[in-house]
């Protein structure tokens, strides 16, 4: 059975970017416009793996992490954050919320999929 | 480690005489947003700025980019020149919001995309771009409330992004020399390097 991904964006078109290639490798895929959505969305389904933006309204990519991972389900669903944001500073926050692993955009449709392959694989 | 196509704010702060204000020049590959009664202002030749603003709080900023060359379709969602221009429309975009623009609001002016650049392996680079940003607002839901895009004078853009005025001033006598370089020598910038950014595994 084809495993889950929930891939949360306030982008469209980075949604639809990441959808296809999800998708395209095989995956189902669960999109979320921000947090909220995806805390809602995450608590109906439980994927097999979640992989957020930062920058988002409502509910950021860290609050989300740090909320999932009080979820008995997503304490060690593996959760990737796919951001511009670089800085060591926000890295070590994300590390120390529980963040699996950490994709600065641009996003490269092959390693991601190599990262999600070796997390989920 | 992949290198990684960096936008940068942009650093060229002035006083414009002509409109008694503190000013923001961008170069390629360049973005600035800001709250302030600034104005920004950029050239563009091929490459396109889009001016986006929070139609309610004022809070406003301008980018100027052009697409690599990803060697396909554009509206191929994973082809490189896409991720790129998708990527360099999301720094403008978070930038607002992180300043307290709210996505809801947002509404855009788009220029350039003219037809000026000689000597480039890609036909109509300059509507590529054009195609391109217009493409992104739509799926944003990003309103265009203005756009003066391709044909064939480099333009001077002028944003004040606090009363929402935009002068675009055409460059009809300009030969374009420093222009056509500027984005060369960006344009070559932009092939040269790999188009991912990098990636950590914590555990």
């Amino acid at each position: 059975m084809a495993k889950t991904i929930l891939a949360v964006d306030d982008s469209a078109s980075i949604r639809q970017m990441v959808t296809f290639t999800l998708k395209g490798a095989g995956y189902e895929v669960i999109e979320a416009v921000d947090g909220q959505d995806a805390l809602d969305k995450a608590n109906i389904h439980k994927v097999n793996l979640v992989l957020t933006d930062i920058n988002m309204p409502r509910i950021d990519g860290l609050k989300l992490l740090e909320l999932l991972r009080k979820l008995t389900h997503y304490k060690t669903v593996p959760i990737l954050m796919l951001t511009t944001e670089s800085s060591d500073e926000i890295k070590a926050k994300g590390r120390a919320a529980g963040a699996t692993g950490w994709l600065v955009k641009p996003f490269d449709p092959k390693r991601l999929l190599e990262v999600i392959g070796k997390v989920i694989g | 480690m992949a290198m990684i196509i960096d936008e940068q704010v942009a650093t060229n702060l002035y006083f414009d005489k002509n409109f008694n204000s503190q000013a923001v020049k961008l170069l390629p590959g360049e973005y600035y947003v800001t709250d302030k009664d600034i104005l920004l202002v950029t050239v563009l030749g091929s490459c396109v700025a889009a001016c986006i603003r929070d139609c309610y709080s004022g809070i406003g900023g301008m980018n100027h980019f052009m697409l690599p060359d990803g060697g396909g379709d554009v509206s191929n969602p994973l082809n490189a020149s896409a991720r790129y221009g998708t990527y360099a429309m999301e720094i403008l975009i978070n930038q607002l919001l992180k300043l307290g623009a709210r996505r809801g609001n947002l509404e855009a002016k788009v220029f350039g995309g003219g037809n000026v650049l000689d000597g480039l392996t890609i036909a109509n680079i300059g509507q590529r771009n054009a195609d391109f940003v217009l493409k992104f607002l739509q799926t944003e839901k990003i309103r265009v409330v203005a756009q003066d895009l391709i044909d064939i004078f480099p333009r001077k853009v002028y944003f004040f992004p606090k009363n929402n005025k935009v002068l675009v001033k055409k460059l009809r006598n300009l030969h374009g020399t420093t222009i056509s370089q500027r984005e060369k020598d960006y344009r070559q910038r932009l092939d040269k390097v790999n188009s991912g950014g990098e990636v950590e595994l914590f555990s």
